[in-house]
């Protein structure tokens, strides 16, 4: 359970989306067309109704919260990230948008190789003894491989491959 | 094609070996990802979806299903062996279940819970066959507006799997209304919130959707808090269940089969209220009903009939009406939508041989649950020892490759690791996943025949009251929000009076 300023503050984020939707996003980013026959027919039509709806639940959730008791503090589960937890996270994000962006250069087997023996070392891998290093190791080079195989050469699907180091 | 050969159809279509193999090797896949602690059957279907559209419509869909049905059956082995549900619906089997695990009759409370699954799984699925047709018959008068009103009191269905609040439930079916209309506009052909990508313009796709919203939000979390599962594996025992403890619980069996059938049918309410409601009913009508909670093995059987009853009931409203009864069958629709099938009552007519196909292959999935489940049950210990640090990042190896495939689209990977991070926020912030994907599936229905139901009244909002079809689904939408009004209301009030009650007590005191 959050706490009761949490709670608050999540419904004001959500109304303060809302309201980017309603008066920046929809205005912006949805081309009308010069006419339209019915006004339920024009395309911000719907757009519009949810981020009202998402306006309204999101006052909702303020008022909900503003009235409800405080919530004692053994139960409340606290949204604080601690420094380690920030760094891993940090860490994971880095790692993906590297992945994601080295797909097409690297190919989407080393790729995730890579990522796989990463994201092991970011969760401790290296502490629970040489054997699970193995199997990491083992995994890492053996599952893309086997997906490749699986995705090129049985369904047909063209896996990038990269610019260097291309598989058969 | 008439009744019969279409049944014919269907059964030629399932008596090829493909078809057991592939439900064989789907339930295989779903116990295991199941009974591992972290993963879900939710997961687990999402992960396998990728991988169907290079099979054949028929084994693509038997391999999901199987998934499905050993998922929910896998969930049970770590409720009873390790007090830790693999899925909410499991929880009810944990309250008997470990108690007998702890007093050495594992093997005992496994055996009862596969015997329970199989049962209900099988009348279940007899429950599908015997209604989708007719209720799909029945779907078949329905026009734009008729469809509409569905679709607006399938809505309500959020209610039913928004967990503790349904304020963030409407804020996260509001969101998947939202991304659900990106793209180009069908009636004007004008671009909506596609910010000048070209990628955008086709919309968002809904398997990088939902593997992002369901399989990297658990990949973050496990990576920002690593930790090894707890909790020691309680060995099996050497008791095996006897025909007298079988006869003694097959009453509750049958009667917890009809609950998750009622339930199951029922858009929304899903597999862990049908346990609950399941477990309480034979609670009530059990001479044991003292033993209930310390071990008690009428209740592990209640437990997993309600839960396992709810399956094939799920996929009445999918397959006959395309409305999705719950997460699992939401994803599902994936599988008919890579194939160019569309769940609803035209499926019954221009498909027929597949729909019969599925029929028989859940039913031979019932009998194969039974021999795969008891295979898992002794493999267990082995299932539960994937070390979290390997199995996270094998999952994301695989979100990566079967999102990629859906579309050979790269931008289809960065829609997903999107979704994730939205997922992440979801769940810190408390808001539930499963009413985003259920209005990201339903959003372009309800908008399409709204707009299709105005075109032909030339926006005569009366054909939305055009017959008794409508009439009643407006009554039933009507009902529905107040009974979720009144049932919401009543939750805050007790919420209210517990949170009160730490407080005033000491004062009475003094």
């Amino acid at each position: 359970m959050l706490s009761r300023r949490d709670e608050i503050l999540i419904g004001l984020g959500v109304m303060a989306m809302a309201a980017a939707l309603l008066f920046l996003i929809i205005p912006d980013h949805i081309a009308m067309p010069r006419r339209v026959r019915l006004p339920a027919l024009a395309p911000d039509f719907w757009p519009r109704i949810i981020g009202w709806t998402m306006l309204a639940a999101g006052a909702g959730l303020v008022v909900k919260a503003a009235m409800a008791p405080v919530t004692p503090d053994r139960i409340v589960d606290s949204l604080a990230v601690s420094g380690s937890e920030a760094l891993r996270m940090l860490g994971l994000a880095v790692t993906l948008v590297i992945a994601y962006v080295a797909i097409p250069v690297v190919g989407m087997v080393w790729v995730s190789m890579v990522v796989f023996v990463v994201l092991v070392l970011m969760s401790g891998g290296l502490q629970h003894g040489w054997s699970r290093v193995v199997w990491a190791v083992a995994t890492a080079v053996l599952l893309p491989l086997i997906l490749y195989l699986f995705f090129y050469k049985v369904a047909g699907v063209a896996i990038p491959q990269g610019r260097f180091v291309r598989l058969p | 094609m008439t009744f019969w050969e279409a049944l014919a159809a269907g059964f030629a279509l399932v008596a090829q070996w493909e078809s057991l193999f592939f439900l064989s090797l789907g339930i295989g896949i779903g116990v295991i990802a199941g009974a591992i602690p972290g993963m879900s059957a939710t997961m687990a279907v999402a992960l396998t979806l990728p991988f169907t559209f290079a099979l054949q419509p028929v084994f693509g869909i038997l391999l999901l299903l199987g998934v499905y049905k050993g998922g929910i059956f896998g969930g049970s082995i770590p409720a009873i062996l390790i007090k830790t549900p693999g899925t909410p619906a499991s929880s009810a089997t944990a309250l008997d279940g470990y108690p007998l695990a702890e007093q050495g009759k594992a093997g005992k409370a496994l055996s009862m819970a596969l015997y329970a699954s199989c049962i209900a799984d099988f009348v279940s699925n007899i429950a599908l066959i015997v209604f989708a047709a007719w209720l799909a018959a029945f779907a078949l008068n329905f026009g734009p507006p008729e469809m509409f009103t569905l679709i607006v009191f399938s809505l309500t269905i959020i209610a039913g799997v928004s967990g503790d609040s349904l304020l963030k439930g409407i804020v996260a079916a509001t969101l998947g209304l939202l991304l659900a209309t990106i793209g180009l506009d069908f009636v004007v052909g004008t671009e909506r919130l596609t910010f000048g990508s070209i990628e955008l313009r086709g919309g968002l796709n809904f398997i990088a959707v939902l593997i992002g919203l369901f399989a990297l939000p658990e990949i973050i979390a496990y990576m920002r808090n690593p930790r090894e599962r707890d909790g020691s594996v309680r060995g099996l025992g050497h008791s095996g269940l006897t025909m007298a403890e079988f006869r003694g619980s097959l009453k509750s069996i049958f009667r917890g089969s009809a609950i998750g059938v009622f339930m199951g049918a029922i858009p929304g309410i899903g597999a862990a209220p049908s346990a609950f409601l399941s477990y309480s009913e034979a609670r009530r009508a059990s001479p044991n009903r003292d033993n209930f909670g310390k071990g008690e093995l009428e209740g592990v059987a209640a437990a997993e009939a309600g839960n396992n009853g709810v399956a094939g009931a799920t996929l009445i409203p999918l397959l006959s009406l395309g409305i999705p009864g719950d997460v699992i069958t939401a994803i599902i629709i994936g599988a008919f939508m890579i194939h160019n099938l569309t769940p609803g009552p035209l499926l019954f007519q221009n498909n027929a041989d597949i729909v019969y196909a599925l029929f028989i292959g859940l039913i031979a999935s019932s009998v194969l649950l039974l021999v795969i489940g008891s295979v898992a049950i002794r493999a267990f210990r082995y299932i539960a020892d994937v070390p979290s640090n390997l199995l996270f990042p094998a999952v994301l190896v695989l979100c990566i490759f079967g999102v990629f495939a859906i579309n050979n689209s790269v931008f289809d990977v960065a829609v997903m690791l999107v979704m994730g991070v939205v997922g992440y926020v979801m769940l810190l912030f408390r808001f539930p996943a499963a009413p985003f994907l259920i209005a990201f599936i339903l959003g372009p229905l309800l908008e399409n025949n709204f707009r299709q139901a105005l075109l032909m009244s030339r926006g005569s909002l009366d054909i939305f009251i055009r017959g008794p079809i409508t009439i009643i689904f407006w009554c039933l939408t009507v009902i529905s929000v107040v009974f979720i009004v009144r049932s919401t209301l009543a939750a805050a009030r007790i919420q209210r009076q517990a949170r009160r009650r730490p407080k005033t007590q000491p004062g009475s005191q003094g």
